[in-house]
């Protein structure tokens, strides 16, 4: 089981990083959130969706799905933007284990429901 | 001021080239809630230094839906009334996380600076080298500069430094709701603009019950029919406006959110680039960010294209000036004239009911009716929930949408957030303080 992004469906609110980092933290933040909406290239309208599993980082584009193993993706600069870096310390998705009312929060609260369970 | 909040007013004295910090006492908020309500409160307290007040909504950047939106105090050098105008896409969301609640900027500067927060931190910056810059280059130049393309800006471009009437004050590369001439008022200070970023921690009081309580408001909104819909065409073709769909439509690349809203309420037009393409362009400007539905309309009134009217979009946000001033005031027909005319816009463009609130809205619902009769109560709700929406830090476009974000789920999660007593009365009180 795992998160599946539609990245052409998503309209790039943050609202599945606010919760992420919230299951997390308790507060509102987006310090921790193991998925984050990529939006460093406004300029070009190019965004998408990262998400940091156990040992992979997936990136979701627009024009398709990219899966990097971590630790043999040396290169941070060939990520989507900036932000694959500190992702690479956070932890990675734990499918929200311990938010029994809710199951994975980025599914509930996604408003556009580009984000599903596999 | 212990939840949903930083806990801090930063006042900045231009005179004097001085930062300093106050706290933001529980009472205050007890009494005037947040957002507007308090900028105002602010505004009056340094009114001598003609201060222009910054702030978020008691709301902004959390569960709550839409809660994205900050916003600008100030009085407007064009009506001489004291304005609220929103800020909006990801901007109002950062202030607050940059460690401020409020930001007042008073007095003017000998020379150019700008203002960067970051992190609880506040500095007074020399903007030798981006003064003379416009809007997209000093934006880009601040970013370089600080080696962050996260970095929110709010800047004035030539416009702005100029003096013109209808000077904007645009966020990030892109034009504002900005209808007042606050970017004159910016140029008068000698202030080319504000620059945040932060990774702070907002406290909630009761965090499980709030976030429940989000996420069934959330599921209200999401029965709604525009839940299948996006971008700024869909919401003019409701407002009577539909050739604008077909018009538009060849140049449309996508639509994005503000913050946590439902409804995507900006739409990218690419004007040098196939508007099918998925990859990354390779061109570094290929078109332009539109979230100023009247000010789209306008340029298709005038008989421009769609492409040209991007293109003259995109010119005003460089610029810094307020598109629909132009389309309402320059009287020109052809991109070439109106990419001439931005520093002859003068006249007045209509700010609607007691002139505190942006026409950059609608003045009157969207996709939904609201149970409204007749033009007065329709004026009436409008600004109420502009105040409102202004108050709470609510995305102003979507709070004319969704007939499920109330006045009475606002303070209820303001209650749960904060564990004051926030009630009706209260509100009604700001309100009526607001609307005089
Ligand atoms: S399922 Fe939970 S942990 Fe995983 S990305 Fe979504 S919110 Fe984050
Ligand atoms: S919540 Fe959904 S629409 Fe919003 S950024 Fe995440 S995936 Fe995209």
């Amino acid at each position: 089981m795992g998160i599946k992004i539609n990245a052409l469906k998503c309209t790039n609110c943050m609202a599945c990083e606010m919760v992420c980092s919230y299951h997390r933290d308790d507060g509102f933040a987006f310090l921790s959130a193991c998925i984050v909406s990529y939006r460093a290239k406004e300029k070009k309208d190019y965004f998408g969706m990262m998400l940091k599993e156990e040992d992979v980082l997936v990136v979701a584009r627009p024009e398709g799905l990219e899966i990097n193993k971590i630790g043999e993706e040396a290169d941070p600069d060939k990520e989507a933007d900036a932000s694959a870096k500190p992702m690479l310390l956070r932890e990675g998705c734990d499918l929200c284990e311990d938010m029994d009312d809710y199951g994975p929060m980025c599914v509930a609260f996604c408003p556009v429901d580009a984000i599903t369970l596999d | 001021m212990e939840y949903l909040s930083t806990d801090k007013i930063l006042v900045i004295d231009l005179n004097a080239g001085q930062v300093e910090e106050d706290e933001l006492d529980e009472s205050l908020v007890e009494e005037k809630i947040g957002g507007i309500g308090i900028t105002r409160y602010l505004y009056d307290k340094y009114r001598q230094d003609d201060p222009i007040v910054i702030g978020t909504g008691l709301l902004t950047g959390t569960t709550y839906p839409a809660s994205a939106s900050g916003q600008i105090t100030a009085k407007s050098p064009v009506t001489g009334k004291v304005c609220h105008c929103p800020v909006i896409y990801k901007l109002g969301v950062e202030i607050k996380y940059s460690g401020y609640d409020y930001i007042v900027v008073k007095g003017r500067s000998e020379s150019p600076v700008y203002l960067w927060i970051h992190d609880g931190v506040a500095d007074i910056s020399d903007a030798a080298d981006i003064w003379g810059k416009n809007v997209w280059e000093a934006t880009d130049e601040l970013r370089t500069f600080v080696g962050d393309d996260l970095l929110q800006t709010m800047m004035i471009g030539p416009a702005g430094e100029n003096g013109s009437d209808y000077a904007q004050v645009c966020f990030n590369h892109w034009s504002s709701p900005d209808r007042f001439g606050f970017g004159k008022l910016f140029g008068a200070k000698n202030l080319k603009g504000l620059a945040f970023r932060g990774m702070g921690l907002i406290e909630i009081a009761e965090p499980e019950d709030y976030v429940e309580q989000s996420l069934e408001i959330l599921k209200q909104v999401k029965e709604n029919d525009f839940i299948q819909k996006k971008g700024l065409a869909q919401i003019l073709s409701a407002l009577g406006e539909e050739d604008v769909v077909e018009w538009i439509q060849p140049v449309t690349h996508r639509h994005s959110a503000d913050y946590f809203t439902p409804y995507a309420t900006n739409t990218y037009l690419f004007l040098d680039e196939e508007s099918g393409l998925l990859e990354e362009s390779k061109k570094e400007e290929p078109g332009v960010l539109v979230s100023d539905i009247y000010a789209l309309l306008g340029f298709k009134k005038a008989g421009l294209s769609a492409v040209d009217a991007g293109r003259a979009l995109k010119a005003c946000a460089k610029y810094g000036i307020d598109p629909f001033a132009v389309t309402q005031l320059s009287g020109k027909t052809t991109l070439d004239e109106i990419k001439d005319c931005f520093d002859s816009i003068k006249g007045e463009i209509e700010i609607p009911g007691k002139g505190l609130f942006t026409p950059w809205c609608p003045t009157g619902p969207i996709f939904n009716d609201f149970d409204l009769a007749g033009e007065d109560e329709t004026l009436a709700w409008w600004e109420r929930r502009q105040a409102v929406s202004m108050i709470f830090g609510i995305q102003p476009l979507f709070s004319l949408m969704c007939p499920e974000l109330t006045e009475e789920n606002m303070l209820e999660l303001a209650s749960l957030g904060t564990d004051l007593e926030l009630t009706q009365e209260i509100l009604d009180a700001v309100i009526d303080d607001i609307l005089g």
